[in-house]
């Protein structure tokens, strides 16, 4: 591994030239601070994953799975689309995508923020725990699945069985619910989530939302543990 | 019919996009790819193998225990090439570098339920002109074989995306157009899967109601592809410019005539 000279204020990566473990090793070995871009990604899966220093990546195109996944700190911009499993398991710091998103963004994100200026495919924020993730326009079904604890902002319509089996995360849709998964009840919505809701979107940069008209969705607390009162279900 | 086996050295040109990929190939765990091409602009027609070798290059990684194609050509003829081993040795072996055609479909495979040999490869062709390359799982193919066996079907493996493959091929002789053969599957088959269907005028990708495989498809003026994954499509012309998005349910695109 070569030395990385820091020259602020514009370090580039050809990922062409390049394979992922040399991109995201030279990208660990940056110092905070640093900025960097990766060009030509071409849909490459693992693009800066697992880095905890706080530096700024744009990815200066598509990018393949797991973009940015098991961050701590960065702030990666990706200027295209990418595929599944955006920010997984992130624990801190910020992704955004300038295009939509395949399965699984956010899924199982403890912290940070996400934030999909497109749509985002089925079972957005499945497993949540404890990230944001700000979706401008549709999520696709499925979406919040066993989600546990943070929030889920969707700018545009949600699909069908929407928080399945959610635990405490809180998903906001301002457009359409196509249907509602089980265990997942739609709460009224109060001052804070109104606020909350304005931070949110103020920070994700979405103006076509209207914080005072947004559909909160909560869990009903009824699968959370086993029950005698069930017995007949099994 | 067998794709001719001429070995012929790739054309480097063609292949720009691709070879970035190389060292990525094997990490990735992710079982099964397809992909496929069909053209609208006959002037692509000299570069429909070396575009489809490509494609599936970039899948090896998904499937790295044997690799398959259908190359549509000329009259509607169909050339099939398989065999156990990885993509872009199978495709160099077979000289798909060198084949030209309007259409043509390609798979990865990771075997998980049945054994590995070139019966068991993917493309199956149930029935003249038609192949179907399959990413997924089916549970109930062992129920469904019995049926079709009944009926007189015969297989040439044990493979589970076979039997979806000779139940659409019953459907279509029994008058169902590609569209309803296909819902017809969906509704007798469980399972995963995303499933890409051709004749030789119908390129139809259908997808389980849940999604759990993935498909992308890229559309431009001068083609439909479709691939597992988007580094799949990357290295096609025009790709900056395509409309890609993430195809549901099913969707038929029929050639222009």
């Amino acid at each position: 591994m070569d030395a990385v000279h820091v020259n602020p204020p514009a370090i580039t990566l050809e990922a062409s030239k390049l394979t992922t473990r040399e991109i995201n090793t030279r990208l660990r070995n940056l110092p905070d601070g640093a900025a960097v871009t990766i060009e030509e990604p071409l849909g490459r899966h693992n693009l800066a994953v697992g880095l905890t220093s706080r530096i700024s990546i744009v990815i200066d195109g598509n990018a393949g799975y797991y973009t940015g996944g098991l961050g701590d700190g960065p702030d990666i911009t990706i200027n295209g689309f990418t595929g599944w499993g955006l920010g997984e398991n992130l624990m801190s710091g910020n992704i955004r995508v300038k295009g939509s998103v395949s399965q699984s963004a956010a899924a199982s994100a403890q912290g940070g923020l996400v934030i999909v200026e497109g749509d985002a495919s089925l079972r957005a924020g499945i497993s949540l725990k404890g990230g944001t993730l700000a979706i401008a326009g549709d999520a696709g079904n499925l979406s919040g699945f066993m989600a546990q604890a943070g929030t889920i902002l969707i700018g545009g319509d949600a699909g069908e069985a929407l928080g399945d089996s959610l635990y405490e995360t809180t998903i906001y849709v301002a457009g359409a619910i196509a249907s509602l998964g089980a265990d997942a009840i739609i709460t009224d919505l109060t001052e804070d989530d109104v606020i909350a809701v304005k931070r949110l979107c103020d920070k994700a940069g979405f103006d076509h939302v209207d914080p005072q008209n947004i559909t909160k969705v909560t869990s009903a607390r009824q699968l959370y543990h086993f029950t005698t009162a069930h017995s007949d279900a099994y | 019919m067998t794709y001719s086996l001429q070995s012929k050295q790739f054309a480097e040109e063609d292949h720009v996009g691709y070879f970035s990929f190389w060292d990525d190939r094997w990490d990735d765990g992710l079982m099964c790819g397809i992909a496929g091409l069909m053209l609208r602009d006959p002037g692509l027609a000299p570069r429909l193998g070396p575009l489809l070798a490509g494609m599936l290059t970039a899948l090896e990684g998904r499937g790295p225990d044997s690799a398959g194609f259908g190359i549509y050509h000329d009259d509607n003829q169909l050339d099939i090439g398989k065999d156990v081993g990885g993509a872009e040795d199978i495709c160099r072996r077979l000289g798909i570098d060198g084949a030209h055609g309007y259409q043509g479909v390609g798979h990865t495979r990771m075997a998980t339920e049945s054994a590995v040999t070139k019966q068991h490869c993917h493309p199956f062709t149930p029935a003249d002109g038609v192949c179907v390359v399959h990413n997924g799982s089916f549970s109930n193919h062992a129920t469904v074989r019995r049926r079709l066996e009944r009926d007189g079907v015969q297989f040439d493996s044990d493979n589970d995306s076979e039997v979806a493959a000779r139940y659409i091929a019953q459907r279509l002789e029994c008058g169902d157009d590609l569209k309803t053969a296909l819902t017809a599957m969906a509704a007798v088959m469980d399972g995963f899967y995303t499933l890409l269907v051709t004749t030789p005028t119908e390129f139809a990708v259908h997808r389980d109601p849940i999604a759990c495989k993935p498909a992308v498809i890229a559309e431009t003026d001068e083609y439909i592809a479709m691939a597992s994954e988007y580094r799949a499509l990357a290295g096609l012309p025009g790709i900056k410019t395509a409309d890609v998005f993430e195809p549901t349910g099913l969707h038929v695109w029929t050639l222009y005539t």
